[in-house]
């Protein structure tokens, strides 16, 4: 110690309404609901966990095999299971109250009005502090996906969650489009409070020896640092064309990978696949970020968000 | 089986010794005084990957004694290669005990222990937990050669009865470890088996055969380990005590099965319960 008091760089940031201590989200499906990782990691060190997604009607979820292993990531098409919004605020929405980080209920549907009613009964109870919604779900056929491909449906789709909550709302975004500025653009016009960027890529693997697809599902999504570069990209573009904060996400492990996302114009990140190779990634991340910048003599991590990107158009 | 009391935990472990009892078989141990007092038969730890940048490898804990337990992989990949190349005085981060072991009370007192390869693994502390409860053992242990058959003399020296079976007939039964089983000269109380899936399915459908009930610990490819991502479900009858709760799908609908997770609800279960 030289005695000089040295601030701690603030990390906190707002998405909307809900304010993060630390801007580290842990990603919707690779969570559970924060109970299955609290033996290993203190929960006060993360953001906020976004919960998986629940639909309004309950859901078995798909064939297996559900997952497979691929160069630096993985394929994952778990379908969607989950009990359904009237099961789910029944049974299991109280024990999110004991959890002493933020909570994220997450929300798929397959018709606008899915989107609308499952959010209004869920943002209706006080355990969630916000609401995700998972417009880019490649796992259950084409009805999944579509919100997020087709502009015109990703603006009805947010439009119709807007006007169900006043809580924070972030619109996670699919990579699988030809321009995700579009969506980006018109999801913030339709009212989102933040973009999470990006969802799983779409992806298959053959098992040669059988003749036929890795996955009961054929295709799936991938996750993992194989996805890094083309995450880090869609949020380079889509900080270029939307005010709202960004939440960066895909194949983040360290605070290095954490980083370029902050450079590229992301307010937070979140961690998913990242949390199966070291349940103490996020904190990792939170550290490492920290020392970052406290060697650079940034007070606060907005003073680096967006710095690698010369149209950053976000407020920092 | 029933859920277990246990407290996983992130173990920061130093590799004590190692040793390849056959090629591409390799035993790790670990100083791992925490995590050798809290396992129980059945239970696997997902392994941190030393170098990053890969998944973590869900594997059996194999033995469990003092201060120490062991790790029982074949190298198949990146993965087990990079594990099995680790010296004594490496680092290893283990998370664990994880999962429902098995439940070594209800397979009585003259038990089937029914390993496919490295599902040995898992079989062993149950060997040990059965003979402390005063239990006849026997271990139908099937592997693609005479040599891939590893450890014999531990199992033995738990007091199980070793049956032998390879695929190339150069020890013991020629052919697999379920027709082993089923040629047994005896009638045992409960199996409990580990290994590949299609060998497990073999089993019960034998165990069947035979009307013994059988406890299966499955493999099957492991993201999270912890019951976090649904990744790794099986299905599983709706009444089994060990299925999730889980609301039909939709109203009328006759299906009698949920999805439980193999790394949560299991990895142990009743064949007879298994919808697969």
């Amino acid at each position: 110690m030289n005695g000089v008091a040295q601030q701690s760089p603030n990390l906190a940031v707002s998405l909307g309404a809900l304010h993060l201590d630390v801007p580290t989200l842990m990603g919707s499906g690779c969570y559970g609901s924060g109970e299955e990782y609290a033996p290993f990691i203190d929960l006060h060190g993360i953001g906020g966990v976004v919960l998986k997604s629940v639909t309004r009607l309950p859901r078995l979820g798909n064939p297996t095999p559900r997952l497979a292993p691929t160069p630096s990531g993985m394929l994952n098409a778990i379908g969607l299971q989950n009990p359904g919004i009237e099961a789910y605020l029944a049974n299991d929405v109280a024990k999110f109250a004991a959890r002493p980080c933020a909570v994220v209920g997450s929300v798929a549907g397959f018709s606008v009005d899915d989107y609308a009613y499952v959010t209004e009964r869920l943002a209706a109870r006080d355990e969630i502090d916000a609401i995700e919604l998972n417009i880019s779900c490649p796992n259950v056929g084409h009805e999944g996906e579509t919100f997020a491909c087709d502009p015109r449906l990703a603006e009805r789709a947010t439009a119709a969650a807007r006007a169900a909550t006043d809580k924070t709302l972030i619109v996670k975004l699919s990579p699988n489009v030809t321009d995700i500025t579009e969506i980006a653009r018109r999801v913030e016009a339709a009212g989102a409070d933040a973009l999470a960027v990006i969802n799983t890529v779409r992806g298959m693997a053959i098992d040669v020896e059988r003749a036929e697809p890795r996955l009961g599902n054929g295709s799936g999504g991938l996750s993992g640092p194989a996805i890094r570069p083309i995450a880090v990209l869609a949020v380079w573009e889509v900080a270029r064309s939307v005010k709202i904060p960004i939440v960066g996400q895909g194949g983040i492990e360290t605070a290095r990978d954490a980083l370029e996302f902050f450079l590229a114009g992301a307010s937070a990140v979140s961690i998913g696949t990242g949390n199966f190779t070291d349940p103490r990634a996020p904190l990792n991340v939170v550290d490492g970020v920290r020392a970052y910048l406290t060697q650079r003599g940034h007070a606060a991590l907005r003073d680096i968000v967006g710095r690698a990107n010369p149209a950053f158009a976000g407020a920092r | 089986m029933p859920a277990l009391e246990t407290s996983p935990a992130i173990h920061r472990t130093t590799v004590s010794d190692r040793r390849e009892p056959a090629p591409g078989i390799v035993i790790v141990g670990l100083h791992a005084p925490e995590l050798a007092r809290s396992t129980r038969p059945g239970q696997f730890a997902m392994v941190v990957p030393p170098g990053g940048e890969r998944a973590a490898t869900a594997l059996g804990l194999y033995e469990a004694e003092g201060e120490r337990v062991s790790l029982l992989l074949a190298v198949v990949g990146p993965r087990t290669r990079e594990l099995a190349a680790l010296a004594p005085g490496a680092r290893l981060d283990v998370v664990g005990p994880l999962g429902n072991g098995f439940d070594v009370p209800a397979l009585g007192d003259d038990v089937a222990l029914v390993a496919g390869g490295v599902g040995s693994a898992s079989l062993l502390l149950p060997a040990q937990a059965l003979r402390a409860a005063g239990a006849r053992t026997t271990l139908y242990y099937g592997a693609r050669n005479a040599a891939a058959l590893v450890d014999l003399e531990l199992f033995e020296a738990a007091g199980a009865s070793v049956v032998p079976a390879t695929d190339d007939g150069s020890y013991g039964h020629a052919g697999y470890v379920s027709d082993a089983l089923r040629a047994a000269s005896r009638k045992h109380t409960g199996i409990a088996a580990c290994g590949p899936s299609p060998m497990l399915r073999a089993v019960a459908r034998v165990a069947l055969e035979l009307a013994t009930p059988a406890q299966l610990s499955l493999e099957e490819t492991f993201a999270c380990g912890v019951g976090a991502c649904w990744g790794c479900v099986i299905p599983l009858d709706r009444g089994s005590a060990q299925a999730p709760s889980f609301p039909p799908v939709a109203a009328g609908e006759t299906r009698a099965y949920v999805h439980a997770r193999i790394c949560k609800e299991g990895p142990v279960f009743w064949a007879h319960e298994l919808r697969w």
